[in-house]
């Protein structure tokens, strides 16, 4: 079975198709299942709990199928179906999901030139791809061809939807062996007789013949020596589903889908059903583990919950028997990450934070205490959940919650909120409300753009794979950006109440100090940040500092704060100039935070910014016009730069 | 207290001490830190780094002169010495302050150590080879020595004069006195083309190539390949001219004074303290996908004689004296050998940007938390 061990390669995608055969896309080939649809099963919990091992991550199925269909079309659920009920059904009865709209394209351009009607949705079902496969294939090459860096868009888009087409194409094959099929069918009676199968069906799968492979074996030795012209009917078909067996065994080897766990446990390598059955399906534990996945499928077509939540659970208990004491403590956390799924955390906290915001606007024209009161609430409200998403994220993958682009815009936000409530408690002036309910919800709204790339939970290349690390100095720089963040809000809140002035209030004056005393937060932490990063780069590389963008960029946070503070002493600029510097702090903390990325070089980029680079454009020259109107205007009434 | 107010006479002093030349100071800093790490994507981190940092003066767009990091940081630490000489109070209230600007000054005074002292190279070694010397990155030198009269199997080591490259010019001349010889250069260039042509006058040189043309210096200084024409001068005072070029794979055999003399143009070795003999290099992968997870090397170490184990990898290096031996990176050959590489810095000051570190943020704390605590005050 040597010729079946390159499964070691199963989850790498193979682009361009140039290992696989032209054949590979048409999976699933006529299945008369396709004529009648699954009664389905109801409920789908102990489905989605089933441990799998993808992106090198052991996660449930939920989340697999949650990361799988973003990364199709860019939602977690398809029409009114979770992911879990679509996964279900495109594992179990994958022929009922070729018509749905599932792949984005985001390009006209590609839609055209693979000759489909281009959908208002910009989302496309397999059987809209399949007929322009060839043109897609020949696209892909193209791209591929080209350098990563001189890429357009257009290109790797093209890559992209060309990538999901052969990962939809060859996971659709994942569960075929246990669907009956034309290749596998006996309508002669002798030849099942022959194989002992009893009774009136005659529509077998590729699990049955293995089944009954003892028989096949048998036969299949007195073939070898018999003159095919000589063959009986029974012969011929042994033959035919000999073939067969042979056939599909190659079709459809490495599949990329990671359900068992192999024996041994120094590769932590887990394989797909089909690669099971090809690499041991006489070991007992394996088979019994094919076992209850067939029974998952059929019980799946015949609707019977019952079934199919015992082999599901059956299933689960066996793999996590065979697991070693670190993967099972990855297992034992899956409630948590189900939990994490469950309730949408995030947005809830975006939402109250939105929420506080409107409170906020509204209490400009209706003098209420409530008003206060209920802005303090809600912002509390939109505290909790977001705060609980973070431990829950801490708890899962037992690291510090700052690891990646999309989880600092949590942090960043959570810290933003936490120093905003900090200075409403000292002020009870709503500065600290609004501080924190507007950096809530920008920043969760932009961690939701991030999010839209797959799963937030991947695991961390060697050099950041350091948890005290993690948790010194990323934390600190993210804490900076967080005070550079609230300080450049705030610049823009004393400009706009500067511009409101009434006759003696006390507010800017009171909103100016809370500001540099932010922005020094800012600065000692970005500092710390910056600095602890040059000590990592001391014991990871040899040298403190080398110029690196990403050190650059917090360099000119720390550079330009001190620019500020310095120049205050010097007289240089008045309060006015004060603020507008702390606005461009703000575009300073963008650049360094996410722009160098855009640059590609050096050794932080990590990010997948591209597209970013017109948005945050479009964000300096807003700032840049909101700066160059409210100062003019200011310094009419005599309030100087 | 009358000394200071002596010096704050001097109008170049007074200068010096302005709160204005350090924010000028800054956003020149600040100016450069951007435009170098906007370069670094068409020239690179090495070019951009001595172009913008370590320069004392650059020609902005062709023709404007502007300055360098290097004199910036320079009138920085002045400026700072000067405040601290003249204009500071040293007062309970300021503590915050100036504890952070003489963590400052420590920074800019490890920033110049390191820069002088420091030098980064490297060792690759196969599983189960031993080395005392690793090369440089892209530093070059010719190396000299006369070829063994005696050949004694059991002894590899051999004297051997190399000389710098980074400073060498056209028409320069080096005594060799160790060797009796005297070497002339009359040709360097720190990338350059070999050819092979047929022309008549002959120079000397060991596989071939005739001529040398200088190419631009590349993105990745590593990538550079030097080459040079030196007049090679015995004590009989015959001359002769040989061809130095980088990529050769063999040194260069001369005659000269009935010696036999090897040339070499190389990249610069340095002898280590320490023997380091690689055992076994792993490498681990999170399962099922190609990110790495760990690499690590198990070395051998070998002071004097006394051998010990130990494992480096990302994040935990070997520290040795003043040698620092990093993970760096690994490769593997067509037939599944694997070797690793080291990265060895030397640098005695590699503590001082802690400390610098640890004061500044001590002071920037107390700083900010004091002028907190008074704002609060004034505002109730």
């Amino acid at each position: 079975m040597n010729k079946f061990s390159k499964t070691t390669f199963i989850s790498i995608i193979i682009f361009l198709g140039l290992i696989l055969s032209p054949h590979v896309l048409h999976a699933q080939a006529i299945c008369p299942l396709d004529t009648i649809k699954p009664k389905k099963v109801e409920s789908l919990e102990a489905f989605k709990r089933i441990p799998i091992l993808n992106q090198g991550r052991i996660k449930p199925l939920e989340s697999y199928a949650q990361s799988l269909l973003l990364l199709f079309s860019g939602k977690t659920h398809y029409k009114k179906e979770s992911a879990d009920e679509w996964l279900a059904r495109f594992l179990f009865a994958p022929r009922t999901t070729f018509d749905d709209k599932i792949f984005l394209i985001n390009s006209p351009e590609i839609a055209e030139a693979l000759k489909i009607e281009p959908d208002k949705h910009r989302r496309y079902s397999y059987h809209d791809l399949d007929p322009g496969y060839d043109k897609l294939k020949e696209l892909a090459e193209a791209s591929n061809s080209i350098d990563e860096k001189s890429r357009s868009v257009v290109d790797s888009e093209i890559l992209r939807v060309y990538s999901n087409l052969l990962l939809f194409s060859r996971l659709s094959g994942a569960f075929s062996f246990a669907v009956p099929h034309p290749d596998f069918y006996i309508e002669s009676p002798e030849t099942k007789k022959f194989l002992h199968w009893e009774g009136e069906q005659t529509k077998f799968s590729f699990y049955d013949m293995l089944e009954k492979s003892e028989s096949l074996m048998q036969a299949a030795k007195d073939l070898e020596i018999k003159d095919q012209k000589e063959w009986t009917d029974i012969e011929k078909n042994v033959a035919r589903i000999l073939s067969g067996l042979d056939f599909w065994g190659e079709h459809y080897a490495n599949c990329p889908i990671g359900l068992i766990p192999t024996q041994s446990h120094d590769n932590e390598e887990w394989i797909s059903p089909m690669d099971t059955i090809l690499s041991g399906f006489f070991d007992p534990v394996y088979k019994q583990e094919i076992k209850y996945l067939r029974e998952m499928v059929v019980s799946y077509w015949n609707g019977s919950q019952l079934e199919f939540d015992m082999n599901a659970k059956l299933f689960s208990g066996s793999v996590f028997e065979r697991l070693s004491p670190k993967e099972k403590k990855i297992v034992q956390k899956i409630p948590l990450e189900l939990l994490y799924n469950k309730f949408n955390f995030l947005a809830w906290a975006k939402l109250f934070y939105a929420l506080g915001f409107f409170v906020f606007l509204l209490s400009l024209t209706f003098k209420q205490k409530k008003l206060y009161q209920a802005a303090v609430g809600v912002t509390i409200l939109g505290f909790i959940p977001h705060a609980f998403a973070l431990v829950l994220r801490i708890l899962i993958l037992s690291r510090p919650p700052v690891s990646n682009l999309f989880e600092t815009f949590i942090f960043v936000g959570l810290i933003c909120v936490v120093l905003g409530g900090i200075l409403e408690l000292v002020n009870k002036n709503w500065l600290g409300l609004v501080v924190a309910n507007t950096c809530g919800v920008i920043l969760l709204m932009i961690a939701g753009k991030y999010s839209a790339e797959g799963d937030t939970m991947q695991m961390l290349v060697a050099v950041l794979n350091s948890n005290f690390w993690l948790s010194t100095h990323v934390l600190a720089i993210t804490i900076g950006y967080a005070g550079c963040c609230v300080a450049g809000i705030i610049g823009h809140i004393y400009i706009l109440q500067l511009l409101n002035r009434r006759s003696d209030s006390k507010g800017p004056e009171i909103t100016y100090k809370c500001m540099l005393g932010i922005l020094g937060f800012g600065l000692t932490m970005t500092f710390l940040g910056t600095t602890l990063g040059g000590i990592w780069a001391d014991q990871s590389w040899g040298r403190f500092w080398g110029w690196d963008p990403k050190e650059n960029g917090a360099l000119m946070i720390v550079l330009w704060c001190s620019i500020i503070f310095h120049s205050r002493i010097a007289k240089m600029i008045n309060p006015l100039g004060a603020a507008v510097g702390c606005i461009f702090v703000l575009i300073n903390v963008m650049w360094a935070w996410f722009g160098v990325n855009l640059l590609s070089v050096g050794l932080h980029s990590y990010g997948f910014t591209s597209g970013i680079a017109n948005t945050l454009l479009v964000y300096v020259l807003i700032e840049i016009l909101f700066v160059s109107i409210t100062v003019p205007i200011l310094g009419k009434r005599n309030i100087k730069f | 207290m009358s000394f200071r107010q002596e010096l704050n006479k001097i109008n170049f002093i007074r200068f010096l001490s302005s709160i204005k030349l350090t924010v000028v100071c800054l956003i020149l800093l600040y100016i450069l830190t951007f435009v170098g790490t906007v370069a670094q994507v068409q020239y690179g981190l090495y070019q951009a780094k001595s172009r913008f940092f370590e320069s004392f003066f650059f020609l902005a767009f062709g023709f404007l002169p502007f300055p360098g990091g290097q004199l910036v940081m320079w009138i920085l630490f002045l400026n700072l010495m000067t405040v601290a000489l003249t204009t500071i109070d040293y007062a309970w209230r300021n503590i915050g302050s100036i504890i952070t600007h003489f963590g400052l000054l420590l920074f800019l005074v490890s920033g110049y150590m390191i820069m002088h002292d420091a030098h980064e190279s490297f060792l690759n070694l196969r599983e189960g080879q031993a080395s005392n010397v690793s090369s440089a990155y892209h530093d070059w030198e010719v190396a000299v020595w006369e070829a063994a009269t005696h050949k004694d199997p059991l002894t590899t080591s051999r004297q051997v004069t190399s000389i710098d490259t980074r400073q060498i010019k056209p028409g320069q001349t080096i005594n060799i006195s160790d060797l009796n010889l005297q070497l002339t250069v009359k040709e360097y260039y720190k990338n350059c083309e070999a050819y092979s042509r047929p022309v008549k006058n002959h120079i000397l040189n060991a596989s071939g190539i005739t001529e040398i043309e200088k190419a631009d210096l590349l993105k990745e200084p590593e990538k550079n390949t030097p080459g040079g024409i030196f007049q090679v001068e015995a004590k009989d005072g015959k001359a002769v001219d040989v061809l130095l070029f980088g990529g050769e794979n063999g040194p260069l055999t001369l005659t000269a004074d009935n010696k036999t003399y090897h040339l070499n143009l190389r990249l610069k070795h340095y002898p280590l303290p320490v023997t380091l003999k690689l055992i076994d290099f792993k490498k681990e992968e999170y399962p099922g996908t190609e990110t790495a997870r760990k690499y690590q090397s198990l070395v051998e170490i070998n002071v004097d004689k006394i051998k010990r184990e130990k494992l480096i990898s990302m994040n935990e290096p070997l520290r040795y004296k003043d040698y620092t031996f990093y993970q760096s990176s690994f490769s593997v050959d067509r037939f599944g050998n694997e070797s690793s590489v080291l990265a060895v810095v030397k640098n005695s000051g590699w503590l001082m940007p802690y400390i610098s570190t640890f004061v500044t943020f001590m002071g920037l704390v107390i700083h900010f938390i004091m002028v907190a605590l008074r704002l609060r005050k004034k505002v109730y």
